[in-house]
């Protein structure tokens, strides 16, 4: 990144200007994205200031017209992953990516009305808990996809990874999610 | 109608990221095959739910995280490059300001000017003391020191002891 800068350095008012209005507009997108990854609010705190820091050093960087959101979301999930990097060992969050295959076809197991009461909020306990329990990963791609909507490429290109990889996660999340909501609706 | 639509079809199908020709495909299949339907369905409302569930989870973003991101950008320790630099900077000044005198001190008349001065001063002394030469032969020498003339004064006079004796004599 050619245009950061020393942090001791005087800031400029126009790169103190980009912050603030960063922070105006789109701090409480990025403090959620955060909070939906991270799961909690200490967490999600300490990862939105990294990002916003690194938003300060690297402004000239960020190309006029492209999404700022896509921009600043790259950069938390980049944080996100150097952060889970460093707790290897010491914090186990994540359970394994499911890697059966799935057989799906003529014999595949169908819903019987798996999840009809989601959108009446009924679940929305044990959907949280769900996703709680996804791989920081397959986290990231179901917020991606399914609540911030991006495109398979654009989350591509947020999570630094190929396309098929979005594909492939969000097909092994998706159905780790409904087999876990399907196992927490039976507990109540 | 014997293959049902695999998961991951529809799943592709929901984000709208199948070609055209599979999109159709897809679509036409849904409306001939109540299980892949109600597959799609439960698909959907998943995606619903998650919806749901993020904005009725939405927070408000905490001031504090502004006010926090500025301190610490206002009290950021430099980075190890910086901190060499810092480090380094005495060596590197004092030299520097050296090198800047010494250049200043050579290169500019001030310097020549005070050394001309010196120079003036010197000969005027000698050009003096050549004067003096000239107007008065026996002060080569200069003034007699006060020592030497005292010597001179307290010295005996010519024949004095010898004198002394012979009167004795």
């Amino acid at each position: 990144m050619g245009a950061t800068r020393s942090p001791n350095e005087p800031p400029s008012a126009d790169q103190a200007a980009f912050l603030e209005r960063a922070i105006e507009q789109y701090g409480k997108a990025t403090y959620n994205f955060a909070y939906r990854l991270t799961g909690n609010e200490s967490d999600a705190r300490d990862l939105t200031q990294d990002a916003f820091i690194r938003v300060y050093r690297a402004w000239k960087s960020f190309q006029p017209g492209t999404s700022f959101l896509s921009w600043i979301y790259r950069i938390v999930t980049n944080l996100y992953r150097d952060e889970l990097r460093r707790r290897k060992g010491r914090f186990i969050e994540r359970i394994p990516e499911d890697n059966v295959p799935q057989e799906f076809g003529g014999q595949r197991p169908l819903a019987v009305n798996p999840i009809d009461d989601y959108v009446e909020k009924q679940l929305g306990e044990p959907l949280s808990k769900a996703l709680a329990q996804l791989s920081p990963e397959q986290r990231q791609v179901v917020i991606l996809a399914d609540i911030e909507e991006y495109s398979y490429q654009e989350i591509a290109e947020i999570m630094g990874c190929s396309i098929g990889t979005v594909r492939s996660r969000l097909h092994r999340a998706r159905a780790l999610l409904r087999r876990l909501v399907e196992r927490a609706r039976q507990q109540l | 109608m014997t293959q049902h639509l695999p998961l991951e079809t529809l799943i592709d199908y929901i984000h709208g990221e199948l070609t055209p020709e599979a999109d159709a495909a897809v679509h036409v299949h849904l409306t001939a095959c109540p299980p892949c339907r109600e597959e799609y369905a439960a698909e959907v409302q998943l995606g619903e739910a998650l919806r749901a569930s993020a904005r009725a989870q939405e927070v408000e973003f905490p001031s504090m995280i502004a006010a926090r991101t500025w301190e610490r950008i206002r009290n950021a320790r430099p980075g190890p490059l910086a901190s060499l630099a810092i480090f380094l900077r005495p060596a590197i000044a004092v030299p520097l300001v050296l090198a800047i005198g010494f250049g200043a001190y050579f290169a500019t008349p001030l310097g020549h000017a005070a050394k001309h001065d010196r120079t003036i001063n010197a000969s005027y002394y000698l050009e003096q003391h050549a004067g003096q030469q000239a107007s008065d032969p026996l002060a080569e020498r200069g003034p007699v020191p006060v020592m030497e003339s005292s010597l001179v004064d307290t010295a005996p006079p010519a024949g004095g002891p010898n004198d002394a004796n012979d009167a004795i004599h």
